[in-house]
C-alpha cells in the first residue's frame, strides 16, 4: 500500500499550531467522558454493600459471590461466545456486501439499501415478536433441528442489525476510493479472486475490523431479541441483568462487568502481540488497522 | 419375533421385587411399552393448547437436572446448592424481566420450552391456564404445603392450588421524604395532593398501568379492576390534567435506585424494594414508608411448572423443597419479600432481620389488599398509562 | 465496462437477511392487518383491516412522536458535533502507532452492560454524587446537581450510547482520504480550515451519512436510556410500541404502531435528505470540474457513484 501513503516527515515541525491542541484536548475530554461512568463501575465492584449504587465500603465480596453463582458465569460464557461468532458472521456477510454495493453498483444497490434501512429502523421489539414464533416454526415444525439451539438463535438475532452496520461502514470505506488499484492489478494479470483477496480486501481492511468490532460490541448488549430468542441454558449477560433489576442490582453485576472488561482488553492485548510475533512490526499493523 | 430364551436380571427391594413379579410379564411388559410409546406420541402430536394437562410427577426417581425459569437474583444461592447436594438434581437458572416475556416463550414452544419450574405473577396464571401452559401440581408430592399461611393460599386466580403455590408476596404504598414534606401522609388521596404541592417535578409512580391507575380508584374508592367506561375516563382525566405535569419519573424500582441517591421526594414503591432501597441509603431516617391506604394491591409471585415440563419429579421435590421453614426464612432474607409461610414472622425476628414492619402485615392491613385481574379494561388502562405518559414527558 | 456479477458477492447477506428479517418483519405486518381475538389472545387475522392504523393515530402517539423526533434529531446532531473532531483527530492528527489502540478505547466502555453503564451515569449525576460535589466545590452550581430526570440527561444518555456509532465510521472516512490529498491542498496555498471543508469534508461525505444514519435510526426506536435518565421526559415512541406487545398484549395494534413508526422514520430521512441536497447544490455547482468541452455522457453507474459522493445521500 506504499503507493498511496507516503511516509509521514520524520522531521517534527516546529511547535504545533493552536488547532493540533485544541483538538488533542477535546479528544481526551471525549475519552473521560466516554470512561467517567466506566470508573464508576469499576469501583462499585468493590463496594461491600448490598446495592450497586449505594456505596458501603471497600471490599472484594462481590467477586467471590460470582463463584456461588452459576449462573452469572453461565450468563457472561454464552454472551462471550455469541458474541464472537455473531461478530465474524456478521463482519464476513457485511464485508461482502459491502465490497458488492461500492464496487459493482447498480439498481439493486438501492433496493439493498432499503432493506438494510429498513433493518435498522425496525424497534428491537418488533423483530424479537416475529423472530420468536419464526425460528419455532423452523426449527420445530420443518425439523431443522439448528435452530434449536441457544446460541444458534442468538447469533441470528444479533447478526441482522450487525450486518446492516458492517455493510455501511465497508461501502463508506471504498465508494469513490478509486478503483484504479483494482484495475491495475487486473492489468497484470491477477484473477479476479486474486484482485479481490491483495487488493480490494486490505484496502477495505480498517473498515472491516472496525466493523468487526461494532458487531461485536452491539451483540454483547443486544438485549430484547436476546430475551424472547433465548432457549433453556443459554440467558445471555445482558438479559439477566435487565431480570435483576426487580430484586435491587448487586455489586456483582458491577464486578462481572470489571472482569469482562479485563477479559476483552486482554484478548485484544493477546491478538496484537500474536500479529506482531506473526512478523508485523507494531506500525505495521497500526497501520492496516489505521488505514495505511 | 425370534424367541431368544435370555434372562432379564432385575436388582430390586423386597417390596418392588414382589410388586414387579406380579405386574411383569412379557406380554404386559410389551403392552406397556406400547402404551407408553403410543402415549409419548399422542402427547407430541397434541396441539398443546386448550387442554390442561394433568400432574405428570407420580413420586418416582427424582431426574437429575433441573430447570427454572424465573426473575433475576430472585433465590438465594445457598438454597439451590443445598438443593443439588442433599437432593440431586442440577439447577440451571434462566432468566426473564416480565410475565408477557415469559408467556410468550411458552406460548411459541408449545410445550418444547425445556422449563420445569415457572415462576409467573398470579395475575396471569388464569390466562396461562386457559392457554394451556401450565401443569397440574400433584400435591401429594408437596407436603411442605402446610406450612403455608391459609391467607395467602387459594387465590383468586388459582383457588385450590391446583397450579401455583406462592413463593413471595407484596404491596404497594409509597416513600416519602421527611424533610422535604414536613407532614404527616397516610392514604391515596394524600399521596396525590403532595405530589402537586411539595413534591411537584419530584415525583415517580410505578411504571405498570394497573399501578398507576390504581392510585386514582384506591383514592376515590373504586375497584381496582372495574371495567366501567364512565370511572375509567375518570381516570384518564384526572391523571393526565392533574397528576402528569407534576411526574417526573415512571420507575418501578426506585428502591434501587431514586431512594439511595435521594434523588426525588415522593416515590410510589412496592415493600421489598422501598424496603431494600431505605436500608442501603446513607440517611434512612429522612425516610418514610406508608402502606397505600384505604386500599392498595397484593401481588404475588408463584410456583409453576410448566407444561411438558421434561423432570416433574426433581420439579416437584425442588418446590417441597423450598417451602421447608427453615428455607423459607433464607429466602426471605435474600430476596426481601414474605414468601406466605406459616409463623416466620417470629423466626424472622429472632434471626434479627431489620425492618420487618415493611415485610410482615396486621390481618387488617391484608384485609386492604386486593389482587389486581389482566380483563377487558387491560387495554384501556394501557392506554391512559401512555397517555399520562405522553403528558408528563410533554 | 466490467460486467461481472459482483453483486453475487452480497447474495450471502441477502439471503440471511431475507430469511431472518423480512420474513418475520412480513408477519408483523401481517398482523397489524389483524385484531385482537379477546383478553387472553394476542392477535389473531382472520378479519383484516385497517382498523388498528386508525386507532394508532392517536394524540398520544403524536405528542410521543414529537418528543422523540426531538430527541433523535438533537442527539444525532450532538454526536455529529462531539465525534467529528475526535474522528478527525484520531484519522489524521494521531501517529499511525497510536490508532489501532484508540479505536479500540472508544469501543472498550460498550463492553460493559448498556443498563449498567447507565446506571453508572445516574450514580455520577446524582445530586449526592461525585460531579454535582465537584461542580458545587468548583462555584459553577449553587445546590445539589438538579439534572437527572431532565432532557439534558436524555441526552447525555443518549449521546454517550450513540458516540462510537458515529466516530467509527467518521474515523474510517477521514482515513480514507489521505495525506497525499490534504497536503496537495495546503500546497496549492489553501488553509487549514479551506481544506478541511473543500478538500476533506467532501470525500468523507459518505462516512459522514453512515453516520448519522447510524445514529438517528436506532435513535429513534430506542427508548431505555432515555427513561433510565430522563424519566418522564425520556418518553420515546418504541416505548409506546413495547407496551402494546408487552402490557396490552395487543401485537395488533403493536405492530401497527411499529409499521407507523418506521414509515415515519423512513419519511423524516427523507425530508432530511433532501434538505441536505438542497443546501449542498450550491456548493456542488462550484466544486463542479469542469475540463475544456462538456464531459462526454459517462454510463450510467459511474454518473451515480458521482452523486453519490457529492451528496453522500
Amino acid at each position: 500500500m506504499t503507493l498511496r501513503q507516503t511516509e509521514k516527515p520524520t522531521v517534527r515541525r516546529a511547535g504545533h499550531s493552536w488547532s493540533d491542541v485544541a483538538l488533542t484536548v477535546w479528544g481526551v475530554l471525549v475519552f473521560i467522558f466516554l470512561f467517567a461512568p466506566i470508573a464508576v463501575i469499576i469501583v462499585s465492584s468493590f463496594n461491600s454493600g448490598r446495592l450497586l449504587v449505594a456505596w458501603d465500603g471497600f471490599s472484594i465480596a462481590p467477586f467471590l459471590a460470582i463463584v456461588a453463582k452459576p449462573a452469572v458465569q453461565s450468563a457472561v460464557l454464552v454472551s462471550i461466545q455469541t458474541g464472537l461468532i455473531a461478530a465474524v458472521f456478521a463482519t464476513l456477510l457485511g464485508t461482502l456486501a459491502g465490497i458488492a454495493m461500492a464496487r459493482h453498483p447498480g439498481k439493486w444497490v438501492y433496493w439493498f439499501l432499503g432493506l438494510l434501512l429498513l433493518v435498522s429502523v425496525t424497534p428491537e421489539i418488533v423483530d424479537a415478536v416475529a423472530l420468536l414464533p419464526w425460528l419455532v416454526f423452523l426449527g420445530q415444525d420443518l425439523g431443522l433441528t439448528m435452530f434449536g439451539n441457544g446460541i444458534v438463535r442468538l447469533v441470528v438475532g444479533h447478526s441482522l442489525f450487525a450486518i446492516a452496520v458492517v455493510s455501511y461502514i465497508v461501502r463508506a470505506r471504498l465508494v469513490g476510493m478509486d478503483a484504479q488499484l483494482e484495475e491495475a492489478s487486473g492489468d497484470l494479470y491477477a484473477k479476479p479472486l486474486t484482485t479481490f483477496r491483495r487488493v480490494t480486501l486490505p484496502l477495505a481492511m480498517p473498515a472491516v475490523l472496525a466493523g468487526f468490532l461494532l458487531s461485536f460490541t452491539l451483540s454483547l448488549d443486544n438485549t430484547v431479541i436476546a430475551a424472547f430468542v433465548q432457549v433453556s441454558g443459554t440467558t445471555p449477560w445482558p438479559v439477566y441483568v435487565f431480570s435483576a433489576l426487580r430484586s435491587g442490582l448487586r455489586p456483582e453485576i458491577a464486578a462481572v462487568s470489571t472482569l469482562m472488561l479485563l477479559l476483552t482488553l486482554v484478548a485484544l492485548a493477546a491478538v496484537a502481540l500474536v500479529l506482531k510475533r506473526a512478523g508485523d512490526s507494531a506500525t505495521q499493523i497500526a497501520r492496516t488497522l489505521g488505514g495505511g | 419375533m425370534s424367541e431368544s430364551r435370555t434372562h432379564v436380571r432385575i436388582l430390586a427391594s423386597d417390596g418392588a421385587a414382589r410388586v414387579i413379579r406380579s405386574e411383569l410379564t412379557r406380554r404386559g411388559f410389551l403392552g406397556l411399552a406400547v402404551a407408553a410409546g403410543g402415549a409419548a406420541v399422542l402427547a407430541a402430536c397434541s396441539p398443546g393448547g386448550g387442554a390442561s394437562p394433568g400432574a405428570q410427577a407420580t413420586g418416582g426417581a427424582v431426574e437429575d437436572s433441573l430447570t427454572i425459569y424465573t426473575w433475576g437474583d430472585y433465590d438465594a444461592p445457598e438454597l439451590l446448592e443445598e438443593f443439588t447436594s442433599s437432593v440431586g438434581p442440577t439447577i440451571t437458572l434462566d432468566s426473564f424481566s416480565s410475565n408477557e416475556e415469559l408467556i410468550s416463550k411458552l406460548v411459541a414452544a408449545k410445550g418444547t420450552s425445556g422449563y420445569d419450574i415457572v415462576v409467573p405473577t398470579g395475575v396471569f396464571i388464569p390466562q396461562m391456564i386457559e392457554n394451556g401452559l401450565l401443569s397440574k401440581l400433584n400435591l401429594d408430592l408437596i407436603p411442605n404445603i402446610e406450612h403455608m399461611d391459609d391467607a395467602y393460599l387459594g387465590r383468586a386466580w388459582d383457588p385450590s392450588n391446583e397450579y401455583s403455590i406462592c413463593k413471595a408476596w407484596g404491596t404497594t404504598g409509597f416513600v416519602y421524604d421527611k424533610t422535604v414534606i414536613t407532614r404527616e401522609l397516610t392514604t391515596w388521596a394524600d399521596f396525590l395532593d403532595a405530589a402537586q404541592n411539595e413534591a411537584s417535578g419530584k415525583t415517580s409512580v410505578l411504571d405498570d398501568p394497573g399501578d398507576l391507575t390504581g392510585i386514582y380508584f384506591w383514592a376515590n374508592g373504586i375497584d381496582w379492576n372495574t371495567d366501567d367506561e364512565a370511572e375509567l375516563a375518570a381516570c384518564e382525566e384526572y391523571l393526565v390534567t392533574s397528576l402528569a405535569p407534576h411526574l417526573s419519573a415512571f420507575d418501578s424500582y426506585p428502591g434501587g435506585s431514586a431512594i439511595p441517591q435521594g434523588t426525588q421526594v415522593l416515590m410510589q414503591s412496592w415493600n421489598g424494594d422501598a424496603r431494600l432501597g431505605i436500608l442501603e441509603s446513607p440517611d434512612p431516617d429522612r425516610w418514610q414508608w406508608v402502606l397505600g391506604g384505604p386500599d392498595t394491591e397484593i401481588w404475588m409471585d408463584n410456583w409453576a411448572i410448566a407444561a411438558g415440563a421434561p423432570h416433574p419429579e426433581a420439579a416437584h421435590a425442588f418446590i417441597n423443597f423450598i417451602l421447608a421453614p427453615e428455607n423459607a426464612l433464607v429466602e426471605l432474607d435474600y430476596i426481601g419479600y414474605h414468601t406466605g409461610a406459616k409463623d416466620i414472622e417470629q423466626a424472622a425476628a429472632d434471626e434479627g432481620l431489620p425492618m420487618l414492619d415493611f415485610v410482615f402485615f396486621t390481618p387488617e392491613q391484608v384485609e386492604t389488599m386486593h389482587e389486581g385481574e389482566v380483563n377487558e379494561a387491560q387495554e384501556r388502562r394501557v392506554e391512559i398509562w401512555n397517555a399520562t405518559k405522553a403528558a408528563a414527558g410533554a | 465496462m466490467r460486467r461481472s456479477p459482483g453483486f453475487a458477492l452480497a447474495i450471502p447477506a441477502w439471503v440471511w437477511l431475507a430469511l431472518f428479517f423480512v420474513a418475520p418483519v412480513g408477519m408483523v405486518v401481517w398482523f397489524s392487518f389483524g385484531y385482537k381475538p379477546g383478553i387472553f389472545g394476542t392477535h389473531a387475522n382472520d378479519v383484516l383491516s385497517l382498523d388498528r392504523y386508525a386507532e394508532a393515530l392517536s394524540p398520544t402517539f403524536f405528542s410521543t412522536f414529537q418528543n422523540t423526533l426531538w430527541v433523535g434529531i438533537a442527539g444525532t446532531t450532538l454526536c455529529l458535533l462531539i465525534g467529528m473532531p475526535v474522528a478527525y483527530w484520531m484519522a489524521v492528527k494521531v501517529r499511525p502507532e497510536r490508532r489501532g489502540i484508540l479505536i479500540a478505547l472508544v469501543l472498550v466502555p460498550f463492553w460493559t452492560n448498556f443498563l449498567v453503564r447507565t446506571i453508572g451515569w445516574q450514580v455520577l449525576l446524582a445530586p449526592e454524587g461525585w460531579v454535582s460535589t465537584l461542580l458545587q466545590a468548583v462555584g459553577v452550581t449553587q445546590g445539589p446537581l438538579e439534572i437527572l430526570y431532565t432532557r439534558t440527561a436524555v441526552l447525555i444518555g443518549v449521546v454517550y450510547n450513540y458516540l462510537p456509532l458515529m466516530i467509527l465510521p467518521l474515523f474510517v472516512a477521514f482515513d480514507r482520504v489521505g495525506g497525499p490529498l490534504r497536503e496537495a491542498s495546503k500546497d496549492l496555498g489553501a488553509g487549514r480550515w479551506t481544506t478541511f471543508f473543500r478538500v476533506t469534508l467532501p470525500l468523507a461525505g459518505p462516512g459522514v451519512v453512515a453516520g448519522v444514519l447510524l445514529v438517528f435510526i436506532p435513535l429513534m426506536g430506542d427508548y431505555i436510556t432515555a427513561t433510565v435518565l430522563g424519566g418522564a421526559k425520556g418518553n420515546m415512541v418504541g416505548q409506546l410500541v413495547a407496551s402494546q406487545f408487552q402490557a396490552a398484549q395487543n401485537w395488533a395494534l403493536g405492530s401497527a404502531m411499529a409499521v407507523l413508526l418506521i414509515l415515519v422514520i423512513t419519511a423524516t430521512i427523507a425530508v432530511g435528505a433532501a434538505i441536505v441536497w438542497l443546501i449542498l447544490l450550491p456548493i456542488r455547482r462550484r466544486n463542479r470540474l469542469v475540463l475544456g468541452d462538456a464531459p462526454p455522457p459517462s454510463d450510467p453507474p459511474a454518473a451515480a457513484e458521482r452523486e453519490l459522493q457529492g451528496v453522500g445521500a
